[in-house]
């Protein structure tokens, strides 16, 4: 592919909606983590960049929950029909 | 020079700068071990995955930096809000958390922490590959008795 020979419909082949779900996966194992039953022993060390990185995912996978949640609480059941009869203009294309 | 031109030359930095990084992954095998000749099948997984996660990150410091700033900047954003809070105190107390830790520092040699200007490679990452590939070979208990005293 090149700049005047592009290929055409590579929105097609975008994964977005699997990027979404590998963070909210992650966000949830980051949860998982949290309720670990074993606890540390000793008092517990001020939270630094890595557990700041861990809370970040998490941030992030409570943000595309939300996303999916309210899309799916105003879904229309018209707006399928709609999609169907006249697809939305990808970009990239 | 046009942007086809430009373009071409930004891809043909990149596949030398992915030819510079498998030649010092040559020179440097303690950077990528080889895999255990009797690892079964989900060992065999779990190592790939690991090698892949210190590929990408010593392959592509700048990105990778980038990527754990963002993350981390969110991360002290999301812990300013009760929800945030309540999460980093259960996540600094579990005993599973220090075990990620140290599978995470044993996998990216903490490249990505420490000093490093905006949008470039952080030190310890230059620090790192300089140190597997310059002590590569030399014998350091016979350069210990030359090195003086206070020197690095």
């Amino acid at each position: 592919m090149t700049l005047t020979d592009p290929r055409e419909a590579l929105a097609d082949q975008s994964n977005f909606i699997g990027y979404l779900l590998g963070l909210a996966g992650l966000a949830r194992v980051v949860h998982t983590l949290a309720a670990d039953g074993g606890r540390r022993s000793g008092p517990p060390p001020d939270s630094d960049d890595f557990v700041h990185v861990l809370l970040g995912l998490a941030s992030l996978g409570e943000a595309i929950e939300r996303l999916a949640n309210s899309a799916l609480a105003q879904r229309d059941p018209t707006d399928e029909a709609r999609a169907l009869a006249a697809p939305t203009t990808r970009w990239l294309r | 020079m046009s942007p086809e031109a430009l373009i071409g030359m930004l891809a043909e930095l990149e596949r030398i700068r992915e030819l510079t990084l498998d030649l010092i992954e040559r020179e440097t095998p303690r950077l990528l071990p080889a895999p255990l000749d009797d690892a079964c099948g989900a060992e065999r997984t779990v190592f790939d995955l690991l090698l892949g996660a210190r590929r990408a990150v010593l392959g592509n410091p700048a990105a990778a930096r980038g990527l754990h700033d963002l993350l981390v900047t969110e991360g002290r954003r999301y812990a300013n809000t009760a929800d945030g809070a309540r999460l980093r105190d259960a996540l600094v107390a579990s005993e599973a958390v220090e075990n990620l830790r140290r599978v995470w520092e044993t996998v990216s040699l903490n490249v990505l922490d420490g000093p490093a200007a905006p949008n470039t490679v952080p030190d310890a990452w230059a620090d790192l590959l300089a140190d597997a590939v310059i002590g590569h070979g030399l014998d350091d208990s016979i350069l210990a008795r030359l090195r003086p005293e206070g020197f690095a």
